[in-house]
């Protein structure tokens, strides 16, 4: 036990000034990358470019814009249609996994690093979607995941809220269907996975935190 | 615990019990215990009961169902089906670069080891030398990544034995690294760094080294404080003994097998590592098997990246239009996948594609038949299973 307390003393406090203050740091290409030179737009392997921008809920982060093309280092790029008050002390999470690649759960699991420390914030996991106020889902639709899908999004209460995290739940990106195509998105998280900050962030914009 | 267990094994009970079931099927992906198993046994014994677990449970990081036969707190027999978030993902037709997309995101977590192998293989298969400097920086990516998926089925065990300091701790250090990796690569998963013939974006490696350095440091710290953890180990202790050559990677070293597909690959000719073994099988081994690698994963950077240095990307190679057939392999940190492609006028034309975790999926179904219920979760993680790479990619 002496040894778990004199390391901590020795880390001291790392635990993210966000959102009362600014991200101290972000996976680069999973911010959407903004334009910096060229006259023409650079091949996108997945069209997410036109006219001189890159739309972030198509990105797959892959970098291949660059260098007429850099990452924004902008966390704030979650976009939510809903803000409800009655979660703002405390939200629940369930996330569920329709067919991803395990770096968007890993993202979402990272909220409990003590980086983050969502429970500061009053957001938790729950082992469960009955006791869940937000279902967070990752990866591409596949059939089987239908199904599973469907029943976790009933056994919610409401006030519920439904986030599509990552590329592939949000557009499909290169490797099947979005989520969006079978169930309703409140808010859209871009990124490829998208950087923990991001996930934070647009959890709480669904709250109506901000 | 482990006292009653070796009680009850060794009473004859246990014997009886596997005796009166030799007629069970092994079932593996696909088949439902339920169906298979209704007539036989359930009618006839009502100690047993069926517990479905999946496809989506809090407990779990990925989608995946398992049908767990029980008697009491005893497992009996688990089928397990991976089918369900399974994604089919089409390569053939797509040139190198369209396919090293969906290569990597094959196994996100484990993408520097899959995308490496990948352009290597393609790399070989139109006679593409590559410098010593890249080859060395595809090395330290993929060491980093082992730290990182070693870190992280740490967390998952001190989680799940309630060592929540350690836990905490684990996971502190794991995101230390990825912010390392960001900072150093661009991404924290390593996306879009490979590309035929080199790298795409500039690598700035200032300091990486001795953050890999400190993070190994400090891992080993926590490990031995783990170690004084009588509660911690008897939680992991003889917890899924897998014996022999029927799993992969790290599960299998800790059976005291010592095979590491690094040993072989060229990539990693020059450099200077160990083969961490153990000898018990069980989900024990398989963590000091895991955590013996991260230190080694340590050197091994250092030892790489003298050899490497800040990188430029290099200028993009015209991907040609070669037919050619050409296979290969690489220790990802689950264990050796291999993989065989078949291009035609510089397209795919066939992939085959062995992943480790169906070798480990297959090898934890069998190894936690007489454990107690409480033992599956640390069976499961202890063997770093990743069910995205188990897919169909064609
Ligand atoms: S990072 Fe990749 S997917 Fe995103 S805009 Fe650039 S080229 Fe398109």
């Amino acid at each position: 036990m002496k040894a778990w307390i004199l390391r901590s003393f020795r880390k001291g406090i790392i635990t993210s000034k966000f959102p009362g203050g600014r991200n101290e740091n972000a996976s680069p290409w999973s911010t959407p990358p903004v334009y910096r030179k060229g006259d023409q737009d650079p091949y996108c392997p997945v069209g997410a470019i036109s006219q001189g921008k890159a739309d972030a809920n198509r990105c797959i982060s892959c970098g291949l814009c660059y260098p007429n093309y850099e990452p924004s280092m902008d966390i704030h790029g979650s976009v939510s249609s809903v803000s409800v008050p009655a979660l703002k002390k405390s939200i629940r999470i369930y996330q569920i996994d329709v067919g991803s690649c395990g770096a968007c759960n890993l993202e979402i699991g990272a909220l409990a690093n003590p980086q983050y420390d969502m429970a500061r914030l009053g957001i938790s996991f729950t082992n469960t979607p009955r006791h869940a106020d937000a279902l967070l889902v990752s990866g591409v639709l596949t059939d089987n995941m239908r199904e599973p899908l469907m029943r976790a999004y009933e056994a919610m209460a409401e006030p519920r809220v439904v986030f599509a995290v990552g590329a592939c739940a949000i557009s499909g990106s290169l490797l099947g269907k979005a989520v969006s195509d079978t169930l309703r998105i409140d808010v859209t998280v871009p990124g490829c996975p998208p950087d923990p900050f991001t996930i934070m962030d647009a959890v709480q914009k669904a709250r109506g935190v901000k | 615990m482990k006292q009653s267990h070796m009680a009850f094994m060794e009473s004859g009970n246990f014997l009886y019990t596997l005796d009166r079931f030799k007629e069970v099927p092994v079932l593996y992906k696909g088949e439902n215990i339920k169906e298979a198993l209704q007539e036989k046994i359930v009618s006839t014994d009502s100690s047993l009961s069926i517990f479905p677990y999946g496809p989506s449970s809090g407990g779990m990081v990925e989608s995946v169902y398992f049908d767990i036969l029980t008697q009491g707190e005893r497992i009996q027999k688990v089928s397990f089906d991976a089918g369900f978030k399974n994604r089919s993902i089409k390569l053939s037709g797509l040139s190198m670069g369209d396919a090293l997309l969906r290569i990597e995101r094959m196994n996100g977590v484990h993408s520097a080891a899959y995308s490496s192998m990948f352009c290597h293989i393609w790399e070989k298969g139109i006679a593409m030398d590559i410098p010593d400097q890249i080859k060395y920086l595809r090395v330290a990516m993929m060491e980093a990544e082992r730290i990182s998926s070693h870190l992280f089925v740490a967390s998952r065990l001190t989680g799940g034995a309630s060592q929540n300091i350690a836990h905490m701790n684990i996971l502190l250090l794991r995101e230390e690294l990825l912010r390392a990796i960001a900072s150093a690569f661009g991404h924290r998963y390593f996306f879009g760094v490979n590309r035929l013939g080199g790298i795409s974006r500039p690598v700035n490696i200032n300091g990486f080294q001795k953050k890999i350095r400190q993070i190994s440091d400090e891992y080993r710290e926590i490990f031995h404080t783990l170690m004084d953890s009588r509660v911690f180990i008897d939680r992991l202790d003889r917890s899924a003994i897998i014996k022999g050559e029927n799993s992969s990677g790290p599960a299998m070293r800790a059976s005291g097998i010592k095979k590491d597909g690094r040993n072989l690959h060229r990539y990693y000719e020059g450099l200077e590592f160990k083969t961490i073994t153990s000898d018990g099988g069980d989900a024990l081994a398989r963590f000091m098997v895991r955590s013996g690698e991260i230190h080694e994963s340590a050197s091994i950077i250092e030892q790489a990246l003298l050899h490497s240095g800040d990188l430029k990307p290099d200028p993009e190679v015209n991907e040609g239009s070669d037919s050619f057939m050409a296979g290969g392999f690489m220790e990802t940190p689950s264990g050796d996948a291999s993989m065989i492609i078949k291009v035609r006028d510089g397209k795919l034309e066939s992939t085959g594609f062995m992943s480790p975790s169906i070798l480990n999926m297959e090898a934890f179904a069998g190894s936690v038949s007489g454990n107690t219920f409480a033992d599956f979760l640390f069976g499961y993680e202890s063997l770093g299973i990743w069910v995205c790479e188990m897919g169909d990619f064609q």
